[in-house]
């Protein structure tokens, strides 16, 4: 992997109370690529991501030993701006997960928020946003009805476009299509391929097939642990351990 | 083995028993050719040429189970690479087929000629392409990479044999023009002989990738 990283794992530990989730993961997510994570539910590989924008720190009882370096800077450090960190590392969820607002004020949100622009240089950003996840040309007439009367396709990149808005460096993915079907979710993974242009996205995915098409790196978690890391092409044709071998053929999990 | 697999491992069983049993029909059919030929049998010949067809259909059908597969199981490592496997090796199997009809079809044109000489190292030469075929197929089946690269060397003797064949038909031709027909025939059916080994060598190259992911030439 001769790309350069953006983000690093180091021995990386999670814990739920007692429970050691992950087993000192050390990783490295290059930069403006597609890295999945695959594995069998319970493996740890959402734990793993959502410890990229510390969305864990909310749950009680855990902790978390060893360092995530984003630009190689610890995002754990005790200085570190958590709102800061979530603006340059956004996150999209499972579920669409609009706000009941309009199709405009969702995407507005953030910036409102971090100040980061008004009046007509907030239409721009709303519309660059909008454009940029693949969702304009069908909005453009409505953008101040309900986000909540879009299908759930459009939301889901309604959510895309709400995290565009702020300006992120890294987008996380956790089963962003799960809830879609298959057109919606051919749409989701080709604005990928086009976000994968400026953005470093990293995606948690049930749907091996969906690994194998839309992204460069595979990262296959088991049990807590990153069992095989390597190029897509390589780990769907040709897999170094056998345990990658057998969950990606299906005979196991 | 997970459940989930029961049917995709029946039809990967399938396919497999499939293309071993096409391999027994090319191998025999490599095995009646040369025997019409030594034997001077026109109607075996033709029942060879005849059983072409047959080839050819059991080859596009095991092609159409691959896609099928490779459609409706969307397979990954070992198992894309041992369907991948037999797409090539079937049709390796089928052009095979396409060499012992060629040699049939000598054979009915040899027939009612006296042989130049007793024939001794072209049936030697069958004989190894069939030993071959078999264990390149064993390998396969048991997914043997070893067993596969040393079915692979035995495609020296075939081109040694073949040299002999070569030189010595060769000096007939050259001794006795009236011989040229009848050499110049021999000598395709030792070219076909010669061709279905290298045909067996490919085979072991897709056994030793579908084995291992490497994909390496064998030249012996």
């Amino acid at each position: 992997m001769l790309q350069m990283s953006k983000i690093e794992t180091c021995d990386l530990r999670f814990y739920y109370d007692d429970l050691e989730a992950l087993h000192a993961i050390s990783m490295r997510i290059e930069e403006r690529r597609i890295t999945a994570l695959i594995g069998p539910s319970g493996c740890g590989k959402s734990t793993f991501l959502r410890c990229f924008n510390r969305m864990n720190d909310t749950i009680p009882g855990t902790r978390v030993e060893g360092g995530v370096l984003l630009d190689d800077r610890d995002i754990y450090a005790p200085d570190v701006d958590v709102v800061e960190l979530r603006r340059r590392v956004g996150m999209v969820f499972q579920r669409p997960n609009p706000f009941p607002q309009s199709i405009y004020d969702n995407v507005a949100f953030g910036p409102r928020v971090l100040h980061l622009a008004r009046g007509g240089a907030l239409d721009d950003l709303v519309e660059q946003s909008l454009r940029a996840a693949a969702l304009w040309d069908e909005v453009t007439d409505k953008l101040h009805s309900s986000a909540l009367d879009l299908s759930a396709g459009e939301q889901q990149r309604l959510c895309i476009a709400r995290v565009l808005a702020v300006k992120p460096e890294v987008i996380l993915m956790d089963e962003p299509c799960s809830a879609l079907d298959p057109a919606a979710t051919l749409r989701i993974e080709n604005l990928m391929r086009e976000l994968r242009e400026h953005y470093t996205i990293v995606i948690v995915t049930h749907n091996m097939q969906q690994a194998a098409r839309v992204s460069d790196y595979t990262g296959f978690f088991w049990l807590g642990e990153l069992v095989e890391y390597d190029e897509t092409g390589k780990i769907f044709t040709r897999p170094a351990q056998q345990l990658t071998e057998d969950y990606i053929t299906g005979r196991m999990g | 083995m997970s459940k989930a697999r029961a049917l995709f491992d029946r039809e990967l069983t399938d396919l497999r028993d499939n293309i071993l049993s096409l391999g027994g029909m090319v191998e025999t059919a490599i095995e009646r050719a040369v025997r019409a030929l030594r034997e001077q049998d026109e109607d075996l010949a033709r029942q060879v040429m005849a059983g072409d067809e047959e080839i050819n259909t059991r080859r596009y059908d095991i092609e159409e189970q691959c896609v099928r597969l490779i459609a409706t199981q969307q397979p990954a490592a070992g198992d894309l690479r041992a369907i991948v496997a037999a797409i090539h090796i079937v049709t390796e199997l089928e052009r095979m087929g396409d060499y012992a009809s060629g040699i049939a079809e000598l054979a009915i044109r040899l027939a009612d000629q006296p042989h130049l000489k007793p024939l001794i190292d072209v049936p030697r030469m069958a004989e190894i392409d069939g030993a071959m075929i078999r264990a390149s197929l064993e390998a396969y089946f048991r997914r043997d990479p070893d067993l596969a690269l040393e079915t692979a060397k035995r495609d020296v003797e075939i081109d040694g044999l073949y040299d002999q064949v070569y030189r010595e038909l060769l000096t007939y031709m050259l001794s006795d023009p009236r011989t040229i027909t009848r050499a110049t025939y021999l000598l395709w059916v030792a070219h076909k002989l010669e061709r279905i080994a290298d045909r067996v060598t490919n085979i072991c190259e897709r056994v030793i990738f579908m084995c291992t992911g490497k994909m390496e030439e064998l030249n012996f």
